[in-house]
């Protein structure tokens, strides 16, 4: 038990905060591993950068406890080993690059310039020179925002949003330095809205939705769970259904609507269209897909609301 | 704190309001020199007269101005009893606090430091720093001034000196600390300077006193951070002459604890 708790970089205890007495994060009770590059998604509003906030020490958890590295948040020295980019940037606009670096560099005692140019390099402002960072494009904020938080080579970094407004350039440098952070043993937690990008680097989910923690999901589970399936478009769902179940009893099906069929554990599709166009059955387009984080994402958003219309129906 | 105190020092060296405000203090008291060489020298009087600027039937007054002045005494006509310090250096406060809040770098500061009330003393000491800079360069300047208007007023002890300057840095550092809890609690950098503008030039002291006067309670006034830097004295005669450094402190430590209560409860 304690030794598995060693393993812990961030772990949550219900924690919760209220705004006015509305929850926005919910009894939430998450578990990130040292090492792990955690997703954290949900929609709008669900109440992430509310938990990062917390995590980081910005805001005051109503209720909960927060443990880093197996310590409670309040040690002082903890803070030191946690770097945070939460929302927009906070700068100085009046500052360049560099004196915004040195800024942070100096409230955390650090003495050696040399890491404040190296965090510089590895975000790609090291010639931005004289220019002060009001003048800077979205995407330089948000490298600054990066830079920042790498300062004094944090063993944990909790990104909200890291990769917005950066172009696909950026969006890839940004991905290749999370993955060398990761590889130094880094800890990393980061929420994202491009889910595209961040199934590139994750190797686990948290996913929230309405302030409470619905899913904790590694990498492998989730691939598990993101099951192949061969997609039909036809005339007709309602005629063509019936048809593939009767010679495929057991197959698992889903209607998407009255012209989209999925289905699942199917291994060949060659026969399916030929009995489909034997009884005059028309399709359109078939084929495999792979279901991605997003659609797993939207399915598991979708599949909880209904869910809880179907529990408020039977109340 | 000494970190956030040296992060606070370098921005405070590369920032241009700090320069700004010490300008303004300069010019503050280059005019008052000017004004008082206008009205109360031979040389500066006849000058005035040729610019229309002094009615003959004043001259004798002019010179009466000069009688009883020194060095000390124009650097507090210059500004210091005034409230003209005050509200440079109240502004100077403000923009120093609220400018970690304006543009989010407050968030960096608190995910570093979570024991708040380290920030609160950090600017404070930065306050009290920056306060030492402009109460000393000002005198400094003041009495080049008076050389280069050819020894206009004589110089001032400067055991005096010292006594003022010090009892005025606490009150001025007193004042500050309440700039600071405004700020902290407005998190604006408006605020913050209306502040200062309210605060400096003793209006609602002023105010507030008119009305309890009415009742015969107006004997608190000679306990504000005002009334003291204004009518507080010139030189250490009696325990009672320590009354502004009293209650500089006093309310050092009262705005101090009500910014690091304001700092701690409220979220980024
Ligand atoms: N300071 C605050 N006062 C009141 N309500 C707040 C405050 N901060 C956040 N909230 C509320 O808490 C909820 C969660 O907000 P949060 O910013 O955590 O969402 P999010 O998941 O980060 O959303 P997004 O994807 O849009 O960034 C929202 O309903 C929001 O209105
Ligand atoms: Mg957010």
């Amino acid at each position: 038990m304690s030794k598995e708790k060693e393993k812990l970089a961030v772990e949550t205890l219900s924690l919760t905060k209220s705004y006015n007495g509305k929850a926005a994060v919910n009894h939430l009770s998450m578990q990130v591993r040292q090492g792990a590059i955690y997703g954290f998604i949900g929609r709008n509003g669900a109440g992430k950068s509310t938990t990062l906030k917390m995590l980081c020490g910005l805001a005051k958890p109503t209720e909960g406890e927060i443990r880093l590295f197996g310590k409670p948040a309040e040690d002082s020295y903890m803070a030191r080993r946690l770097g945070c980019l939460i929302e927009s940037t906070g700068l100085y606009p009046n500052m360049t690059a560099r004196q915004n670096m040195m800024m942070k560099a100096k409230c955390m005692g650090l003495t050696d310039e040399k890491s404040v140019d190296r965090a510089l390099a590895s975000t790609g402002l090291s010639d931005t020179g004289s220019k002060k960072a009001r003048y800077f494009s979205m995407g330089m904020k948000q490298r600054l925002g990066i830079g920042l938080a790498l300062l004094g080579n944090p063993d944990l970094l909790i990104l909200d949003e890291p990769i917005n407004g950066l172009d696909p350039e950026g969006t890839r440098e940004v991905r290749e330095l999370l993955l060398a952070l990761s590889q130094e043993g880094k800890t990393l937690i980061i929420s994202s809205h491009i889910l595209g990008e961040l199934s590139k680097v994750a190797t686990h989910y948290g996913i929230i939705k309405e302030g409470n923690l619905v899913e904790q999901i590694d990498r492998e589970t989730l691939e598990g769970n993101c099951r192949d399936y061969f997609q039909i478009e036809v005339d007709d769902s309602k005629r063509a259904l019936p048809l593939i179940l009767e010679h495929a009893p057991q197959m698992q099906a889903e209607v998407m609507d009255d012209k989209i069929i999925r289905l699942y554990d199917l291994k060949d599709g060659a026969w399916l269209n030929h009995l489909l166009i034997e009884n005059r059955v028309q399709v359109y387009s078939s084929g495999f897909h792979h279901m991605d984080l997003e659609e797993y994402f939207l399915n598991r958003m979708d599949n909880l609301a209904e869910g809880r219309k179907g529990g408020e129906e039977h109340v | 704190m000494f970190n956030l105190l040296c992060m606070d020092l370098y921005r405070i060296k590369r920032s241009k309001f700090a320069y700004v405000c010490f300008g303004c203090l300069l010019g503050v008291i280059f005019l008052s020199y000017l004004m008082v060489w206008l009205m109360a020298t031979p040389k500066g009087q006849e000058t005035a007269l040729k610019l229309g600027m002094l009615p003959l039937n004043e001259l004798e007054e002019g010179r009466a101005l000069l009688a009883e002045a020194d060095v000390l005494a124009m650097f507090r006509e210059s500004g210091m009893d005034g409230g003209m310090y005050s509200l440079t250096f109240g502004v100077a406060v403000a923009l120093l606090v609220c400018g970690d809040y304006q543009g989010g770098f407050m968030k960096n500061i608190m995910s570093l430091h979570r024991q708040r009330q380290v920030y609160i003393g950090s600017k404070l000491m930065a306050a009290g720093i920056l306060n030492f800079l402009y109460l000393t360069l000002g005198f400094a300047f003041n009495m080049l001034m008076n050389q280069l208007f050819r020894h206009m007023v004589p110089a001032s002890d400067w055991r005096a000196t010292l006594f003022y300057l010090g009892w005025a840095w606490v009150l001025t550092t007193g004042f500050a600390a309440l700039i600071i809890l405004l700020c902290v609690l407005s998190r604006s950098t408006t605020i913050g300077v209306l502040g200062a503008v309210f605060g400096s030039s003793g209006l609602i002291v002023m105010l507030l006193h008119s009305i309890t006067s009415q009742f015969h309670l107006g004997g608190w006034v000679e306990y504000t951070i005002y009334y003291n830097l204004t009518y507080g004295p010139s030189a250490y005669a009696s325990v009672g002459d320590l009354r502004g450094v009293a209650v500089g402190l006093a309310f050092l430590a009262l705005y101090s604890a009500a910014s690091v209560v304001a700092v701690r409860k409220r979220d980024i």
